[in-house]
């Protein structure tokens, strides 16, 4: 059986029973080499949560330190990645950038699979719930997400908290059909029914037996989840809805400085570097995490 | 099953009248006052209350609401607070350069991405393979509107080939309608292209181990016909799933690249719109957006029962 | 030409002949395309007042007067006029031959409606409703002002380029409620509106009206003949900037109103392309406090935040690197007009007293209470703004609630006159038309008869005699004088802080020529080959 679910770039083709099993011969250069892109996506994750958490040691600057008087510099050994147009250091913006854009990703990541986790299971499981969750749910995802997302920034001011709010909540149905799918199928499933049929209760058949089956799509899903925020806090920076100028973001650094890419394209690309690079590494260990999960699909042919 | 699609049309009802009322009670609590924008800078505090009276804004919520709502139910969208041009109008103005982004878009994403995630299917694990996910990674990872201007810089001002915004209609011709396309279609596919790209690999690599396909080869079939006319044809059905389900994705999209190449399009007008408190509007447009996707919805949900049996509704 | 650059230009002409047919290329040099500074989102000069809408309607209807580039107002659809009683009474001819664009002639019915249309929202124009016996047509080329005191400022409130402008429009649209939008935009002047062709947030197009009779004099912004040597003019509302400067090197339009200061050296490296400063009369940038709660109800604290900011930091932050195109302003009034006055101004000036104004700040009582700083971030020039005063608010050690949101938003918001943290607001920053700024009448901002005031409240019994002693001035020396000590105690009083005078560029084809300098731009007289 394989159940595509709706927006799911991942789309993790069958259901995993449990984690692989863990061979120790060689462990390490074993895991590299089956597994190159967890590596590769991880190793770079890493280096950009070390360049989130050591910014200040960094050799940078105040990121907000204006200077008018030296706006718009070339990149120079003073300025390694130039000044903006209020003449604040753009090499200390994108490293100090670097933990909103990664609290934002993980944050949505984590919120929305743990919210539409639970709403999912309840959807699925208990089925006089199922019909009103989903037109909700039907309702929110009918909504664009980023038009949602834009609106639900207009309700409020910019913030972080905000932001990660407006892009959450878009995200949440998605998630909850994902999960709500998963547990569909499941339920059909010989020890879900048995389990049923034997009396237990619903959280104790949700949490023993189908919580643990859908971890491993749903991790998947939530580093693509994670991937789509950091893009979003971009798109809503670009269209003037994201977080507020004064604190760094990768987004905001290129939305500040787009309409110069012509002349001073500096301003733009090395956020982008940045967050092309994340965005990427994220979705590397996604798409490893999926083949490494899912032993049917990885190794073969 | 025809009684279930019956009720799942009758259930749509709700659904959109749920996405009326939760747009509506957003607009209503955001700050915000389209009076203030109408009125310029120099106006006084007096003038803006009284426009803000004369838009009926300072009516009660669900005075608004019902008000509203009723002449929707007779097919009145209203009136633009801005423009003053009926809703329904400023919609049918917009609608083709975006339907017209979108499909061009499709098309495009469809015959790159479908071949490439054949062949990444195929190749597993090999290099090509890898060559085509990270090309598809990319397509995911670089902000749309980067994409725009690096396109638009190369093909438009040092190439001259392509103009750098606008819309024309077909009605124009058909060249002229696909040169200002072209761009904006291949910067808006660079996800769509990743979308597709991935979930044909992730199918195909399902199809390709089951037993008929085992059997197709053991037949002696020729590798091309095995890859396209057995495994795609029944891989086929979650890739269109989730060619439909991207559409969303394609809106959000749509509103940056429509932004960037200066396409009028629903995308740009719900985001005018919002900006500028343009309530009737954003109503109008979420109302459009929100029946065109539950009926996406509808048809994915119907799939699923084809695809797998086991689920039964 | 470069060998590349001459196979390129071939290549693209052979793509863009097969793109454009004939025909339409041969009228190209009537079309114009222009990048107006926003969208065209409303069309309604006197309900809606952003400048965007004025500069479309400037096109659409005429005016009975229009001022020249020196401000001076001149006959425009009037053919003359008679002052009597000193002010008190006059009467006006219009010219003849006025048509409106439905083919019905211009009477003086018409013109009386509009002005009571005009009348309503104009605050030059509420002046002299308060004293306005009655406004009446005497025959149809014909009408009579006859006011209860001496008005001599008639000329220049029916001429004057600020919004809302005193447009003339047909009775039956004139007769809308000045609070309600009309719904067909039918005028006298030289462009007709195609109401048809009108995609908001895209385009808006007009097209020359046959029935057109300009003034013999040449034409000088609002004043002397508007003769069009164009067909057709088309907007196109290009949101993005970086895609405007692209569509204006590619060629794609001909007219950009407000390219932003920093592509300003790429297009003067570009040869095709003739850049200068758009609007001599300029800008002046806004630090706008509310007089109505504490801290900046206290005169103090406003001298503290007068005496620290820096008006090059705001001006750098707004127009950026190019010294032409900002200086420092110590005055309210705008630089290079004849009423210009610096007096008082010497406190925005010189070396910035950073210790002085934590003293004031502290006699005024401030205790670290939270300061709402509204910003909309959707707006280049209030975000540089925005910006620059978080920073200087820090460096007083003030506690700053920065505020982002759009420009929607703190419209709203600067309204309410409630206690910033109950949902009103300290600070907020905007900008100002020079043309606004050249004396009192069309300068709402300066105002100070508190709750009737603009956003902010000030409330000073002398300024507003001051302004009151200017409307009633015999002449314009005395007049001067006056506006001198109104900008001294406007400075003392600190009505809000001038954050300096900027200027911004236009940009246009070399293919086009006749763009002049004015506060809005002038499509009369503009050619194209």
């Amino acid at each position: 059986m394989s159940a595509v679910l709706p927006g799911d770039p991942a789309a993790a083709p069958t259901l995993p029973d449990v984690l692989p099993p863990v061979r120790r011969r060689g462990a390490v250069m074993r895991f590299v080499v089956r597994h190159p892109t967890i590596v590769a996506g991880g190793a770079l994750i890493g280096l950009m949560i070390f360049i989130a958490i050591c910014a200040p040691y960094l050799h940078t600057v105040d990121p907000t330190a204006l200077a008018p008087a030296r706006r718009t510099r070339a990149p120079s050994p003073q300025y390694w990645f130039g000044t903006d147009m209020l003449g604040r250091d753009i090499y200390s913006r994108v490293l100090y950038g670097s933990r909103v854009s990664l609290i934002v990703g993980f944050s949505v990541a984590l919120l929305a699979s743990v919210i539409g986790m639970l709403i999912g299971l309840v959807s699925g499981f208990v089925r006089w719930t199922d019909a009103l969750i989903m037109r909700i749910m039907d309702g929110l995802m009918a909504i664009p997400g980023i038009l949602l997302a834009i609106a639900l920034m207009a309700l409020t001011r910019g913030s972080v908290q905000n932001v990660i709010i407006a892009i959450t909540v878009p995200q949440v149905p998605q998630v909850a059909r994902l999960v709500r799918g998963l547990v569909l199928s499941l339920r059909e499933q010989p020890f879900v029914e048995a389990a049923t049929a034997s009396g237990s209760r619903f959280w104790k058949i949700a949490f023993r037996h189908i919580l643990p089956n859908t971890l491993a799509p749903l991790t998947v899903q939530a580093t693509y989840i994670c991937a789509s925020a950091m893009i979003t806090e971009a798109i809503l920076s670009f269209i003037g809805a994201g977080t507020p100028p004064i604190i760094p973001s990768w987004g905001n650094i290129m939305a500040e400085g787009r309409a110069l890419w012509q002349v001073k394209p500096y301003i733009v690309f090395f956020p982008a570097i940045f967050l092309s690079v994340t965005v990427l590494a994220v979705n590397l260990l996604g798409d490893g995490l999926r083949d490494a999960l899912d032993p049917r699909a990885a190794g073969r042919l | 099953m025809l009684a279930y699609i019956l009720r799942r049309v009758l259930q749509t009802i709700p659904v959109m009248a749920f996405v009326a009322l939760f747009v509506f009670s957003l607009l209503y609590i955001a700050p915000g006052d389209p009076a203030a924008i109408i009125a310029g800078d120099q106006a006084t505090p007096a003038d803006i209350a009284r426009i803000h009276a004369q838009l009926g804004l300072d009516r009660p919520f669900l005075v608004r609401f019902a008000d509203w709502a009723w002449r929707v139910l007779h097919g009145d969208l209203g009136v633009s607070i801005f423009t003053n041009l009926p809703v329904s109008h400023m919609i049918a103005q917009r609608i083709e350069p975006t339907l017209s982004l979108m499909i061009l878009t499709m098309i495009l994403s469809i015959v790159i991405a479908v071949p490439m995630g054949v062949l990444a299917a195929w190749k597993q694990g090999t290099l090509i393979d890898r060559a085509v996910m990270l090309n598809a990674v990319i397509g995911f990872s670089v902000p749309v509107f980067v994409i725009g201007y690096v396109l638009a810089y190369i093909f438009a001002l040092q190439l001259e080939w392509l103009p750098v915004q606008g819309f024309t209609s077909i009605s124009q011709g058909f060249w002229p309608f696909l040169r200002t396309l072209i761009l904006p279609a291949v910067t808006l596919g660079g996800i769509y292209i990743a979308l597709i790209a991935r979930i044909t690999r992730a199918t195909m690599l399902e199809v390709l181990s089951q037993d008929y396909v085992r059997t197709a080869r053991a037949k002696g079939l020729g590798q091309n016909s095995v890859l396209f006319l057995h495994a795609l044809k029944n891989a086929a059905v979650p890739i269109a799933t989730v060619i439909g389900l991207g559409v969303a994705l394609l809106i959000g999209g749509a509103v940056v690249t429509e932004t960037v190449f200066a396409i009028p399009g629903l995308g740009r007008l719900t985001v005018d719109a919002i900006l500028r408190r343009d309530y009737p509007v954003i109503q109008g447009v979420v109302l459009l957006f929100s029946f065109a996707f539950v009926l996406v919805n509808l048809l994915v949900d119907l799939t699923y029962t084809f695809f797998d049996p086991r689920i039964r509704y | 030409m470069k060998r590349r650059d001459f196979l390129l230009t071939a290549a693209s002409g052979a793509m863009s002949g097969l793109a454009a047919p004939n025909l339409a290329r041969a009228a190209d040099n009537r079309v114009l395309r222009f990048i107006p500074q926003a969208n065209l989102a409303n069309l309604d000069p006197i309900w809606g007042t952003q400048y965007v809408v004025r500069n479309a309607s400037l096109l659409i209807w005429d005016t009975l007067y229009g001022v020249d580039a020196s401000l001076t107002p001149k006959s425009q659809m009037c053919e003359g006029h008679e002052m009597a009683e000193d002010g008190k009474t006059w009467t006006f001819r219009l010219r003849d031959g006025l048509k409106f664009h439905d083919g019905t002639p211009v009477l003086s019915r018409d013109v009386v409606a509009s002005l009571n249309r005009w009348m309503a929202r104009d605050p030059n124009g509420q002046t002299i409703k308060h004293t306005l016996d009655s406004l009446d047509a005497v025959d149809d080329r014909t009408f009579r002002f006859r006011l209860s005191k001496p008005f001599t400022k008639m000329l220049f409130a029916l001429g004057k380029a600020n919004a809302p402008v005193a447009f003339i429009m047909p009775e039956r649209l004139a007769r809308t409620d000045p609070f309600a939008q009309i719904s067909e935009y039918v005028g006298s002047g030289p462009m007709v509106f195609k109401k048809d062709e009108w995609v908001p947030g895209s385009n808006a197009v007009f097209e020359k009206f046959a029935g057109y009779q300009p003034r013999a004099e040449a034409g000088e912004w609002m004043a002397g003949g508007k003769r069009m040597m164009l067909d057709r003019i088309e907007w196109k509302i290009i949101p993005d900037a970086a895609t405007a400067s692209a569509a204006l090197q590619n060629g794609e339009v001909d007219w950009w109103e407000t390219p932003i200061p920093d592509v300003i050296p790429l297009l003067k490296r570009n040869g095709s392309i003739s850049v200068d400063i758009a609007d001599p009369l300029g800008n002046v940038g806004s630090f706008r406090m509310n007089h109505m709660y504490k801290p900046f109800s206290d005169v103090r604290a406003r001298r503290a935040v007068q005496i620290v900011l820096s008006q090059s930091d705001y001006m750098q932050a707004v127009v950026g690197n190019d010294p032409a195109l900002w200086k420092e302003l110590p005055s309210f009034f705008t630089p290079g007009t004849p009423s210009y006055s610096a007096a008082g101004g010497e406190v925005l000036s010189g070396p910035r007293k950073i210790d002085a104004a934590k003293k004031l700040l502290a006699e005024a009582g401030y205790d670290g209470e939270k300061i709402v700083l509204l910003v909309a971030t959707d707006v280049s020039i209030t975000k540089g703004e925005g910006d620059i005063t978080a920073e200087l608010l820090k460096q007083l050690g003030m506690n700053v609630d920065y505020v982002a949101t759009d420009w929607g938003t703190v419209g709203q918001r600067r309204a309410k006159k409630d206690p910033p943290e109950k949902g009103g607001w300290n600070i907020f920053h905007t900008w100002h038309a020079g043309a606004d700024c050249i004396n009192p009448a069309p300068y709402t901002a300066l105002r100070t008869n508190g709750d009737q005031a603009w956003f902010g409240w000030p409330k000073d019994d002398h300024i507003e005699a001051l302004i009151a002693d200017w409307y009633n001035a015999p002449d314009d020396a005395s007049g001067n004088r006056i506006i001198a000590e109104i900008d001294r105690a406007s400075m003392d009083f600190v009505t809000y802080i001038p954050t300096g005078f900027f200027l911004a560029y236009q940009g246009w084809r070399r293919n086009v020529s006749g763009v002049v300098k004015a506060p809005f731009p002038v499509f009369w007289g503009v050619q194209k080959s």
